[in-house]
């Protein structure tokens, strides 16, 4: 007893705390490990790591932290250089002296793990030594084959390949498949999994009397004929969605608005193709590093932008950085490899071929990413996105570039061309002739104000008398235009009635200015009375902004727009012009700096339909009408339209004074770039051609620039091009304890990457997809498989690991995923074998042998029978009354929602914190559009466990609280739907109420209802009826219900009644249940 | 409560489908998962049956409520020295200081009780009262810098998001104790000045990976207290009661030809709706109240909402057997204006947190109820912004901070743990807060590293992988 075993092992208290709390395991399906346990030979996966795996793996496993003694169990060249196991002798193993050691300090597992072993557990292990001690790698990393199916006595019974392997199992357990459904039920079934939805009662009878006497073509035929259903992507879709935790937050802190839909609309778009599923799956880890990725598949990307992101401030980048690449890590193992690749987060796997550094090495993938640390609590994430025009602007979106090249070739072409004409021109221009090019119709002030002494000036477009100035005026010589006055309180001029506009009226506005300074507000032109709740209009220098202000009355009638940007430059001359077309709206005002229109923001727009903005104080320039100066600022060449004049005609205004210096210089002495300046005022102003070129150019931008302003943005995967993927180990999991740096690698276990694949997410994708992975297909198909019958072969579809479930069936899995995969990965053709299969067809009945022998189903001795997802129960209730929109994609819907859900997570100038209802059709859409606010998800949905979309789900709850019945007793939507189930079955049945009672069952179960059914909900109108007469208000109330009008042509007490009865049935069991 | 009478009473008409066990089932669990849903119960006599948790959001500032630091008013605008920062990593709103000034507290304090604790008695003049029945702990610490990950810490035990909150963990281990009311119910109080609330996010009190009825239900203050509770307009209780009825039988119908037996569940399921529809009014009806317990609460407590309206309601809650209420009050994110927003935070709480613990008193109910008081993390000494002696801000501080327990088997008067004169580091009794929660767990009666739920493979725990300990000088 010298061996190195006994001499290492020691009893170490708070190293076991750790280990035990971290990996106590867990019991296995006793049922079948009971059933197969006793035959003959053993076999390492089947009967002897589940023994290891929870007593001593812990310990004596895969984590080198929590390892004692450096002895490893779980390989077997370890186990026998330590003594512990020696083949075929199980005397001399020191395994098995340990395990039946009567010694506490000895005795493995040490009696502080609360671990026994029990005497079959022990005598397991002992003849599996004896036999040589033969190892398996765990069944999951074993490539699939295709299994041979066997032999089955019930040969009848079996349609495909799936019902053999299902059917030799239930009889080798002494069971026998429970009849086949009914057809209504079977169809309602195959409705209800094909599309996520009820089926028609009209499709109910087709197929009765179809399948009646066509059998399985007939079940072909529809099953093609639903796939072809738009209804299949959205269904499928949804469960996609929650794999990819896709929301429409950013999910963090303030969770405001995060635009991804068209990333949702994607998958369902993908699902109704049929789109391969290893196609589906390269384009979503990869679409961006494909060769001339097209947008779809960039769009695709978005799985890996759905994670939750933060903007929270004092959070710190290189920590959220480091969690946004655990989340894809733990997603991309849940999704494909179906691992808690997660635990390797913070040390190496206990019970898997999983590493830290494996989990690192796979972060690098992810990492290499522009995607920046912080989300900015805007829509586009400050990260990179796409914009993807809506269907009806991709035609115009995809010819634009085109046209715009064209365009801007001739015009171009123009540009070469003229050169000639204009040499003719400026041989003779001279000053008077570029005030030619400037707009004069509608000009009502035109004040050089260059006069340079005295306190007049001049209106040049009106010979009238001169204008006074408020006081004595300061001249400074730097003008634009020769001299120029600088404003003071007092030192202003009043330009009388002049600018007496009304706001449907259309007028323009502006100067050359040189502020005085930046901390200065006041006004520039203004006919605007501070006393008179700042009724008129001005421009405004606010700080280094300039504004435009179009006022009733301050603040709660007007119109106020600033520029975007901080334009005003202090010191230096610039020319600032307004121009406002009547529209009394905020976009109907423009403002320009130097000839360029500037962007605007809009600080308030109350201004009403029937506002006035006339005023009887003055048009003043550099103030309002009493103390607001534009103090110590200089203004010249102010101009007043009584029309608003275009961007040309601003830009010509701006140009002239610049122009005009050009061609006083000699034209020898002109730089390249004066000279071009001339050209170009030659070509806007004189050239008859190039306008209408130039605008052609300009009309197509802006028509570009306009679609991409509605269309939506979806966030996409964008690869670092300026560095390879790397990551470094974090210790512990901690962001700031860097460790050794790895490359992007896949798991060191696992086959390796395909030949020549690039060591990016692209080459990761290729071997997520290559026929040596051994789990991409059989996730894939488990939890096809868990859609339909409410579990999967594997029932933790999130592990396929050592500490997962073992499958139920594993050579149906097998079978399953290799069909799968040889079959073009073609999503359709599976579902379909499995909805042809006997199997499926079962009757949903539950014996009380069955019960007893097959409590969960899990051998599959009869057809799946469960409550149905959230989305699935709403969807339902709105199909069966007819309210169910058809309208597919789009932006986030905000149906009916209880008040008060959003606000109480929401912070001050969140943009999700108030939730705004919609109205009409939006309100009826598929729960697949809903709005999903990730910190407070549809509580209606939430109830039906449907999950937040923080982090990733493959596998949804499904439990029954008595806060589920609430939502379908009384939540709005519900109400309503019953409302219009029952007027629409009493329209159809003109009243008669048993008629009545069966449009609503057809409509809600696919069937009619029996006798007694039927005696109970008369029974319960009658009563319902009785009281609804007695007290019509009541009845009132009851049917206006939701946003839709109750039929009125209807008596409002039998409406009431009727709608109680539907409410019944829409909550009944069945309702509720596939 | 008398559990068949109440059936009999109100199903007289049908007739008795299920067993106690099956509605305990219901109440606890889902029949589907009945194997794993529950645990298998305290492990030894709790001595708190039931816990009301008042989390107070954004980290109030320890200095300047409970953590005495005389010897700071000398420090005043002196630099943080570097032996007492130590490097440690601060947030990034203050990481770009140029100095760390010191920022003594402005408020009075003094000593209360026999306990001596010193305290600010000038903004928590009610709670001074109480200040020998209270358990005082000085030295929480906790990981996290940041309120998401930090109340998440608080509340889960782990930064990450996805792991059950005590209030699931305490429905798990005890269950249910009544048969109208959820196990476990979240109130959020609105602060009566809202200008730095942080975000409470629905997955506070989601359940985690434990199965998903043991997660809290939250009560509302505006609309339904709780979702969907109310009839449609038009449907008086009798025709709800007869629509359910109807309903049952039907569903016995078909419960007959397939013989599943959720569908008996689902017939329990719209039973204990009823019943919740019938006792939530009367649960949120204040008017019972006598004027004794306005007195106690103060009058705020009759506005839906406030603090002092939810300490009550938490009161009503427990009295009706809800095992854990979880109440949140926000706005204690002091960054700027310590000064200024420091009373009405101690203003919204003081009164109705004494009136607490002297109505549960009155009633008999202190000695098996846990009140729990505190944030997520503490607050710097030194000032984030500008600094004058009546006003300052406080960035962020995890490696200390004060809460309090009181009732529920929690020691009264006292005073456990203690930090150095800046309140920066813990110079005695440190308690992470792995060591608080194992410290609540077993006043609950449970050994925290064998209360476990197997999720992937792992026997999950609340207080999670590291060292924790039971701290025995905070036990009566």
């Amino acid at each position: 007893m010298t061996s190195r075993f006994q001499h290492f092992v020691r009893r170490d208290r708070s190293c076991f705390l750790y280990a035990a709390a971290v990996c106590a395991a867990s019991s296995m399906l006793a049922g079948f490990g009971a059933q197969v346990r006793a035959e003959p030979p053993l076999e390492y996966n089947r009967d002897i790591r589940p023994i290891l795996a929870e007593n001593c793996f812990a310990c004596h496993g895969a984590d080198s932290v929590a390892r004692k003694a450096d002895l490893r169990l779980d390989r077997r060249e370890v186990a026998i250089e330590f003594e512990a196991i020696t083949p075929g002798k199980p005397d001399a193993s020191e395994l098995i002296v340990r395990i039946n050691e009567d010694d506490p300090d000895l005795v493995m597992p040490p009696p502080d793990t609360k671990k026994k072993l029990t005497a079959e557990q022990k005598e397991t292990l002992k003849q599996w030594i004896a036999a040589g001690a033969e190892y398996q790698a765990h069944w999951s990393f074993i490539v699939p084959r295709r299994p041979e199916p066997p032999a089955v006595i019930d040969e009848a019974w079996v349609k495909n390949a799936i019902d053999r392997l299902v059917l030799a199992r239930l009889e080798a357990n002494g069971l026998s498949p429970t009849p086949e459904a009914d057809a209504r039920t079977l169809f309602r079934r195959l409705h209800l999994d094909i599309t996520g939805l009820p089926p028609a009662p009209e499709d109910v009878a087709a197929f009765v009397s179809d399948y009646s006497q066509r059998q399985d073509d007939a079940l072909s035929d529809w099953i093609d004929r639903l796939m072809e259903s738009t209804a299949w992507g959205e269904h499928r879709a949804r469960y996609w969605l929650d794999a990819a935790r896709y929301g429409d937050t950013h999910g963090m802190h303030f969770d405001n608005y995060r635009e991804m839909w068209p990333y949702r609309d994607w998958v369902i778009r993908a699902f109704n193709a049929n789109q391969p599923f290893d196609q589906f799956t390269v384009e979503q880890i990869a679409g961006d590093l494909l060769s001339n990725p097209t947008l779809d598949q960039l769009i695709a990307t978005g799985f890996q932008r759905c994670n939750m992101t933060t903007n929270e401030g004092g959070t710190i980048d290189e920590e959220n950085l480091a969690n946004y690449a655990v989340d894809r890590v733990q997603t991309f193992g849940w999704v494909y490899l179906g691992l808690t690749t997660n635990c390797g987060q913070c040390h190496d796997h206990k019970f898997d071929p999983f590493t830290t550094k494996d989990f690192y090495s796979l972060a690098a993938f992810f990492r290499n990413t522009t995607q920046p640390a912080k989300d900015g609590n805007v829509k586009d994430g400050r990260s990179t996105v796409l914009q993807v025009p809506v269907e009806a602007d991709r035609p115009r979106w995809n010819a634009l570039p085109g046209q715009i090249a064209a365009a801007t070739a001739n015009r171009d072409k123009r540009k070469e061309n003229a050169r000639g004409e204009f040499e003719q021109w400026l041989a003779s221009a001279n000053i008077e002739s570029l005030d030619e090019a400037l707009p004069v119709e509608g000009l009502v002030v035109h004040v050089p104000l260059n006069e340079g002494t005295g306190n007049e000036t001049a209106n040049a477009c009106n010979s009238s008398e001169p204008f006074k100035a408020t006081g004595e005026v300061t001249w400074t010589s730097d003008g634009k235009l020769g001299p120029a006055p600088v404003m003071k309180l007092g030192g202003t001029f009043d330009l009388g009635m002049l600018g007496d506009f009304e706001k449907d009226q259309s007028f323009s506005y502006g100067a050359w200015i040189k502020a005085g300074s930046d901390g200065i507000n006041g006004g520039i032109i203004a006919r605007m009375d501070e006393n008179g709740d700042y009724r008129g209009w001005d421009l405004w220098q606010q700080g280094r902004f300039v504004a435009a202000h179009i006022i009733d009355s301050w603040p709660e009638n007007a119109l106020k727009v600033v520029t975007s940007n901080a334009v005003l430059k202090p010191g230096q001359w610039q020319h600032v012009f307004a121009t406002y077309d009547g529209s009394g709206k905020p976009d109907g005002i423009k403002i320009y700096v130097d000839g360029k229109e500037e962007p605007l923001k809009v600080e308030n727009n109350t201004l009403k339909p029937d506002a006035s903005i006339r005023t009887g104080t003055s048009l003043r320039i550099g103030q309002r009408s009493h103390t607001q100066v534009f103090e110590g600022g200089a203004i010249q060449d102010v101009r007043v339209y009584r029309r608003a004049i275009d961007a040309a005609q601003v830009k010509s205004i701006a140009d002239i004074v610049p122009l005009r210096s050009i061609l006083a210089t000699a034209p020898e002495q002109r730089t390249p770039e004066r000279q071009a300046a001339l050209y170009d005022h030659y070509l806007v102003t004189r050239d008859a051609e190039y306008p209408v070129l130039l605008k052609a150019v300009v009309d197509l931008e802006a028509e570009r620039e306009a679609i991409r302003a509605r269309s939506p943005i979806t966030h996409i995967q964008e690869e670092r091009k300026d560095s390879p993927p790397m990551a470094h180990v974090l210790m512990r999991g901690e962001y700031d304890r860097p460790g050794e740096q790895v490359d992007a690698a896949t798991p060191a276990a696992m086959h390796p990457m395909p030949d020549g694949a690039p060591k990016n997410r692209l080459g990761l994708a290729q071997w997520l997809v290559d026929p040596a992975n051994p789990l991409t297909a059989r996730v894939t198909v488990n939890r096809f498989w868990n859609e339909v019958f409410g579990q999967g072969i594997v029932t933790t579809p999130e592990d396929f690991g050592v500490m997962g479930a073992a499958p139920t069936h594993p050579e149906l899995l097998d079978w399953l995923a290799v069909e799968f995969r040889e079959s073009g990965w073609d999503v359709k053709r599976l579902f379909k074998l499995v909805l042809m299969s006997a199997t499926y067809r079962q009757a949903a009945i539950t014996t009380p042998e069955k019960l007893e022998r097959d409590r969960s189903n899990a051998l599959l001795s009869r057809g799946p029978r469960f409550r149905m997802d959230a989305e699935m129960v709403r969807d339902g209730v709105l199909a069966a009354s007819g309210l169910l929109s058809p309208k597919m994609y789009g932006a986030g819907t905000r149906p009916y929602q209880p008040e008060g859900i959003w606000d109480i997570v929401g912070l001050p100038g969140g943009d999700t914190r108030n939730y705004v209802q919609d109205k009409g059709e939006n309100l009826y859409r598929r729960t697949v559009y809903t709005f999903w606010k990730r910190m407070a998800p549809p509580p209606a949905l939430e109830a039906f466990n449907a999950p937040s979309r923080e982090v990733c789900t493959v596998r949804r709850e499904r439990t029954n609280t008595p806060l589920q019945a609430l939502v379908s007793l009384n939540d709005p939507q519900f109400f309503e739907a019953a409302r219009q189930l029952a007027q629409n079955a009493l329209n159809a049945s003109g009243g008669d109420a048993a008629k009545t009672i069966d449009y609503v069952a057809q409509h809600v179960l696919g069937r009619p209802m029996n006798e007694r059914e039927q005696g109970i909900l008369l029974a319960d109108r009658e009563a319902f009826l009785a009281y609804y007469q007695s007290k019509p208000d009541d009845a009132k109330a009851l049917i206006a219900v939701g946003d839709s009008q109750a039929d009125e042509k209807l008596d409002v007490s039998e409406l009431a009644a009727w709608t109680m009865i539907c409410n019944q049935v829409i909550n009944l069991d069945e309702a509720l249940n596939k | 409560m008398n559990n068949s009478q109440t059936r009999r009473q109100f199903f007289a008409s049908g007739k008795n489908l299920l067993g106690g066990a099956a509605l305990a089932s219901l109440l606890g669990e889902s029949f589907a998962t009945a194997s794993e849903a529950k645990a298998s119960g305290p492990h030894f006599p709790p001595k708190a049956k039931r816990i009301i948790y008042l989390h107070m959001v954004g980290g109030p500032s320890q200095m300047d409520l409970f953590d005495y630091k005389p010897v700071m008013q000398q420090w005043y605008d002196k630099e943080l020295p570097e032996s007492v920062r130590m490097g440690q990593r601060l947030t990034t709103m203050t990481s770009g200081q140029a100095r760390f000034p010191v920022a003594p507290s402005k408020f009075k304090f003094s000593q209360a009780g026999q306990c001596g604790l010193w305290m600010n008695a000038e903004l928590l003049p009610y709670l001074e009262k109480k200040a020998d029945e209270i358990c005082w702990m000085r030295s929480l610490h906790t990981e996290a810098i940041n309120h998401e990950p930090a109340i998440t810490a608080m509340q889960t035990g782990n930064q990450i998001t996805g792991r059950p909150c005590l209030g699931s963990w305490a429905s798990y281990g005890l269950g249910s104790m009544n048969e109208n009311l959820p196990t476990f119910v979240v109130l959020v109080a609105t602060p009566t000045n809202r200008e730095q609330e942080q975000a409470i996010s629905a997955r506070l009190w989601s359940a985690g990976y434990l199965p998903g009825e043991h997660a809290g239900v939250s009560f509302r203050s505006k609309g339904d207290p709780i979702l969907y509770i109310n009839n449609p307009p038009g449907v008086p209780d009798a025709i709800r009661k007869r629509s359910i009825e109807g309903l049952n039988k039907l569903n016995e119908i078909n419960y007959e030809a397939l013989g599943d037996p959720e569908t008996h569940t689902r017939i329990q399921q719209y039973e204990l709706a009823f019943r919740m529809q019938a006792s939530v009014p009367e649960l949120t009806d204040l008017s019972s109240e006598s004027e004794h317990t306005f007195e106690l609460y103060g009058d705020e407590a009759k506005k839906p909402g406030t603090f002092a309206n939810t300490a009550l309601m938490a009161r009503r809650l427990v009295e009706r057997g809800v095992r854990f209420v979880q109440v949140y009050h926000n706005n204690w994110d002091h960054h700027s204006n310590v000064g200024g927003r420091m009373p009405s935070q101690c203003k919204d709480v003081d009164q109705p947190c004494y009136a607490l613990l002297e109505d549960l008193k009155q009633r008999g109910m202190l000695d098996d109820t846990l009140i729990i008081w505190g944030g997520e993390f503490g607050r710097t000494i030194y000032t984030q912004g500008n600094l004058s002696k009546e006003n300052y801000g406080r960035d962020h501080h995890p490696r200390c901070f004060s809460m309090w327990m009181a009732g529920g088997g929690a020691k009264g008067g006292a005073i456990y743990g203690e930090t150095d004169d800046f309140s920066y580091n813990i110079v005695r009794d440190p308690l992470h807060i792995r060591d608080f929660h194992a410290t609540v767990l077993h006043l609950l009666g449970f050994d925290h590293e064998r209360f476990t739920y197997k999720y992937q493979g792992l026997d999950q725990r609340l207080t999670g992988v590291l060292p924790a300990r039971v701290v025995d000088e905070l036990l009566a």
